[in-house]
């Protein structure tokens, strides 16, 4: 029966090609359109770690002295200072945190097959790559020793491997970041999301670092971020040393706590840790604060998605709410017109459930037809989003999550318009329309 | 005579038809003028003049890795064989390029910190004697750098001790007009103002403070900086194309990278905004056309389902015009209640995304504006299957069906 | 194996009450052939209607097949329908997009029966009927007689015991309503009870019963065999 009812809606539709056409073109542009602003807001709020999210925090603390104040919604700093970062990661708790910066390099082989190029860096621990999931190709991440010695050691994403290696093993081997030579201890394979979740700073669908090196290089090379760099009280600073013994915050922290108990110790922790500073003159605070978010929480409170994104999609379901008014009242006029073949049909036999499912069989195709046209023209939506804003590209695409939203929303969309004139449709007495014709 | 009350009555009677119509102008009206409103801001701010010559001018970056020259003599070499390429009008080395995005900037003090005193947002610019010329902006008030006050040094403890500011600045921290030649502080160091530029903007548009802008005699050459560089109009694709190898000859051991231009530098910072227009623009054509089709449909369906009553209408004495004026009627009806609604609606809207975003208070005139728009959108819409309702011969009223 | 007891339909309007039947008798047995005739409006096709359970009645009790019509919900009326009654209409009332073959197979669907015995019924029916070769045509490619004769293949497709026509000639010259007709009984003397309501007084003479519905009440021909005759003659001339 179903396939039977499939047929009949295909002819039904192909009887009135003028309101078909415009049916599934008003479908088509509504959900073309709803499903361009939509596909950019998923991607831009999907969750980049997903089996971890809730398990990766980022702390803040407030350093600044009462009556400071800075950009953020709770007005607590976004990023850590230097020694702050510095202490939280040499705890001994929790067992995974990880504190970094964005730095930036000149690479280049002491050879001229390979023209110099800028790299840019993270400066970080080695935990990183376990906070992060990440899986290593060739070696593995720098040792606690390595590490302690502030060696020039790297860690580089396949992409740079590459590049520079053609994708061979290149453990051991030789690569220079301005003058000072490193040495490759591993390879990376490609990250698992497009957002540089761990760092939203300087736009959070930039693409992540190919190179990482040691955190402790920070003091030891006097390493000065690529990021911001933000203060809130006058200090004199003339060097890389001032700057990290500063009260300038410029670094990223983050830590992993596995359970309510770990985070609601390591808040407990922070506090004792600012108590503890406020012996050395610094958190001039009536009350102490910090800040503890998930990822999730993090990227929420960032705005990582845009508002005129947000305010896209609203727009684009409300617009996708008038094509349904507007193919609600084509429908109507449509199955009205139909009710004296409705009436030969149930005085043939069919019950009102079966002329009822004809009939939302029907607005189902039409949805499905326009769903998959409206894919087409998402697509081309999304490459006028990818013309207009290059940073956007890797955001500008439809995963198999909104390819498949594309008919379901079309098709749920369609039948909510079609319920009530194939309600309407099914009702009506067959008697009235069997006299005349 | 308006036969209004009979057009209510039928209206009743085909409550659904109504009632859709109805909804569909009113989200109409409150989408589009939400819309059309925050077009219009975006415009304006994408429009607006930011005092630069910006297709003349153009920037490069460069990362200098290699250890065995001076960087500060490096770069006035750099900077002179620059000034002489053909086509060049002047370059100057800067820490940060204007409209880009990318850039420093720091409250300015009135007192000396730590003393407490006002303090004015400012973006900053370091740069010599060339910098206004390179940027292509003209002192209003006052004089530019003095050779012997441009600080050239590697040494974080020698500062130089005047500035040149824009004009919003200087009015800022200065309301009384006397700005030239007061000191300001940047931490305890004094700047004394001695020129004023009438307008220039800083490194981010979108900043609370967009025009203020303070430009220091100080070169502090690092290993990565920035360059601008000015070109005679029509003459900087050429430039563009020459100025790395001609640099790179000078001395090799550097990396060239974003040789950008000042307009696709201030495009790429606006992106965003482009594309907000572009998508509202798309929305509001596509929104506004296939309200027009659901009209213009439903009109017909409602004409053809009353052929014969319009038949018997024009049987019994109605004239032409007295059929069109019937379905303008109707039509003007439904959608004046679809505006109240959407009208409401829109100023409804208006708040919510001014409490949700970061977006200007909606104008009344805007919604006004759109209501209008909407209305006579309707009635073109109805006219065409109105006068084909006219046209219905008088005889299909007597032939029966 | 129908039987209306006291059956009335009152349609409700703003203002009006009209009584379309009222207190209704009739008993149809087994294999009847009767003809229906009355003045217009006088509740001929309501009467039918509800026989066809095409639309409930305000009172009385309705029996078919010993089955209180009254009592079944919409779905089990519409499976009796389906199973047990046939209708013809004056207008035909073919589906215009489905060709021959396919109207008729609209009951035999909705019943589920299997493809290929629907296919089997189908071919003897429109085989009956005389169309056999016309399976793949568009009802509007038919003429009028053909098309009501497609009308009583699709009827007969679902070897229904229960026939309702409704003016099956109404739209039909004389000599494709003879021939219509002669199929009407036909199908009777193959087992099949048949309602006709007829305007034609020859037509209804041809019928072995003949009742008259005269203001939604019904006066029982046979009983006055002698003035059938001069009885028909007044409807026609009503």
């Amino acid at each position: 029966m179903f396939l039977h009812y499939i047929d009949l809606g295909w002819r039904s539709l192909r009887r009135t090609p003028l309101v078909s056409f415009l049916m599934v073109l008003a479908i088509a542009l509504g959900i073309g359109i709803t499903m361009t602003s939509l596909s950019v807001y998923h991607m831009m709020s999907m969750d980049p770690i997903e089996h971890k999210s809730s398990r990766l925090f980022h702390p803040q603390l407030q350093t600044m002295d009462d009556g400071e104040e800075t950009w953020s919604e709770d007005n607590l700093p976004y990023q850590l200072t230097y020694q702050d970062a510095k202490n939280l990661a040499d705890a001994p708790y929790p067992e995974h945190k990880a504190a970094m910066l964005r730095t930036g390099f000149t690479l280049h082989m002491d050879n001229s097959e390979i023209r110099p190029f800028i790299q840019n860096t993270r400066v970080t621990h080695s935990d990183f790559f376990t906070l992060f999931d990440l899986s290593f190709i060739y070696g593995s991440a720098w040792t606690q020793e390595q590490a302690d010695a502030a060696s020039p050691v790297a860690v580089i994403s396949e992409q740079l491997n590459q590049k520079l290696f053609g994708g061979e093993n290149s453990v051991g081997r030789q690569i220079y970041l301005d003058d000072t030579s490193f040495r490759i201890v591993g390879v990376i394979a490609p990250w698992q999301t497009h957002m540089k979740f761990y760092d939203v700073n300087n736009g959070a669908f930039n693409s992540q670092e190919d190179l990482y090196i040691p955190f402790s290089l920070i003091a030891a090379m006097d390493i000065n971020t690529w990021g911001n760099s933000n203060g809130w009280k006058f200090q004199n600073i003339r060097s890389m040393k001032d700057k990290r013994q500063s009260e300038i915050f410029w670094l990223q922290f983050w830590v992993q706590l596995d359970d309510e108990a770990a985070v609601s110790q390591y808040g407990d922790y922070l506090m004792s840790y600012m108590a503890e500073q406020q012996k050395f003159g610094r958190f001039n605070r009536e009350q102490l604060e910090y800040g503890l978010r998930d990822v999730n929480a993090w990227l929420d409170y960032r705005n990582v998605v845009s508002e005129d994104n947000e305010v896209l999609v609203a727009l684009s379901f409300m617009f996708l709410a008038v094509c349904l008014a507007n193919i609600l009242g084509l429908l109507l006029a449509k199955f009205m017109r139909r009710a004296p073949e409705v009436g030969v049909r149930r005085a043939l036999g069919a019950s009102k459930r079966q002329v009822f499912l004809q009939h939302i069989i029907e607005v189902s195709m039409l949805g499905l037809i326009g769903g998959l046209m409206g894919i087409g023209i998402a697509q081309l939506g999304l490459w006028g989003v990818r013309l207009t804003q290059e940073y956007y590209s890797p955001l500008a695409t439809m995963d198999l999550t909104m390819l498949l939203s594309a008919p379901v929303i079309a098709i749920s969309a369609c039948v909510i318009a079609g319920l009530y004139p194939a309600w309407l449709v099914c009702r009506t007495t067959p008697a009235t329309y069997l006299k005349t014709q | 005579m308006l036969e209004i009350k009979p057009i209510i009555n039928a209206l009743r009677r085909s409550k659904v038809g109504a009632i859709l119509l109805l909804i569909q102008i009113a989200i109409t009206t409150a989408i589009v003028s939400n819309a059309a409103f925050i077009i219009q801001d975006r415009m304006t701010y994408l429009q607006q003049e930011t005092g630069y010559p910006e297709q003349d001018i153009f920037s490069i970056t460069v990362m200098t890795y290699g250890k065995d020259r001076d960087l500060s003599q490096q770069f006035e070499e750099d900077e002179a064989l620059l000034r002489n390429l053909p086509g060049v009008v002047d370059a100057a080395l800067s820490n940060a390029v204007p409209l880009s995005g990318s850039g420093s900037a720091s409250g300015m003090g009135l007192k000396p910190a730590p003393e407490p005193g006002r303090n004015v947002r400012a973006g900053y610019l370091f740069g010599d004697a060339h910098m206004l010329n390179t940027l292509g902006v003209e002192l209003r008030e006052g004089r530019n750098f003095a050779p012997d006050e441009v600080i050239v040094t590697q040494d974080p403890g020698k500062v130089p001790n005047v500035a040149i500011a824009s004009s919003t600045f200087v009015e800022e921290a200065y309301p009384d007009g006397d700005g030239l030649g007061k000191l300001m502080y940047m931490g305890d160091k004094p700047f004394k103002i001695i020129g004023i530029v009438d307008k220039m903007k800083g490194p981010w548009l979108k900043d609370d403070r967009p025009d203020n802008v303070v430009i220091f005699p100080y070169i502090k050459a690092e290993t990565y900086q920035h360059i601008i560089i000015r070109t005679e109009p029509g003459q900087r694709a050429a430039v563009m194309q020459a100025v790395e190898d001609k640099l790179l000859a000078a001395y090799d051991k550097r990396v060239f990278t974003n040789v950008i231009t000042l307009d696709e530098n201030k495009r790429q910072y606006n992106a965003s905004d482009t594309l907000m227009l572009r998508m509202l623009m798309v929305l509001i054509v596509v929104l506004v056309a296939i309200t027009a089709l659901g009209i213009f449909g439903l009109t017909l369906f409602n004409i053809s389902k009353r052929t014969r009553q319009i038949g018997t209408r024009r049987a019994l004495g109605a004239r032409k015009s007295d059929i069109i004026r019937y379905f303008l009627v109707e039509n003007t009806l439904i959608c004046s209640g679809g505006l109240m609604i959407g009208c409401t609606a829109a100023v409804f809207m208006g708040q919510q995304l001014l409490q949700r975003f970061s977006l200007p208070a909606l104008e009344l005139q805007y919604v006004a504006g759109t209501a209008i728009m909407v209305l006579v959108m309707t009635l073109v819409a109805v006219i065409f299957p109105a006068r084909r309702a006219a046209q219905i011969s008088p005889s299909v009223a007597t032939r029966s069906i | 194996m129908l039987i209306m007891k006291n059956v009335s339909k009152v349609y409700q309007t703003e203002m009006v009450q009209t009584h379309a039947l009222r207190d209704f008798d009739l008993e149809v047995k087994e294999g009847e052939f009767i003809a229906v005739t009355g003045p217009s409006g006088s509740g001929k096709t309501t009467f039918l209607n509800i026989a066809g359970m095409l639309e409930p009645y305000t009172s009385g009790e309705y029996m078919l097949d010993d089955v209180n019509v009254g009592k079944l919900s919409d779905n089990q009326r519409a499976d009796l329908r389906n199973q047990k009654i046939g209708f013809i209409f004056q207008g035909f009332n073919l589906i215009p997009d489905l060709n021959l073959y396919e109207n008729v197979e609209v009951p035999l669907r909705y019943r589920g029966i299997k493809a290929a015995e629907r296919k089997k019924r189908i071919e003897s029916c429109l085989e009956q009927v005389g169309l056999g070769s016309r399976a793949k045509h568009l009802p509007q490619q038919l003429s009028g007689g053909q098309q009501q004769r497609v009308a009583i293949a699709r009827a007969l497709a679902g070897e229904p015991r229960f026939l309702l026509a409704d003016e099956p000639t109404g739209n039909l010259d004389s000599l494709m309503a003879r021939q219509v007709m002669e199929l009407l009984e036909q199908i009777n003397r193959d087992g099949a009870t048949i309602v006709m309501v007829t305007h034609d007084p020859e037509l209804a003479r041809r019928a072995p019963r003949n009742i008259q519905i005269v203001d939604g009440q019904v006066a029982d021909l046979t009983l006055y065999q002698g003035v059938a005759g001069q009885t028909d003659r007044q409807v026609v001339g009503g």
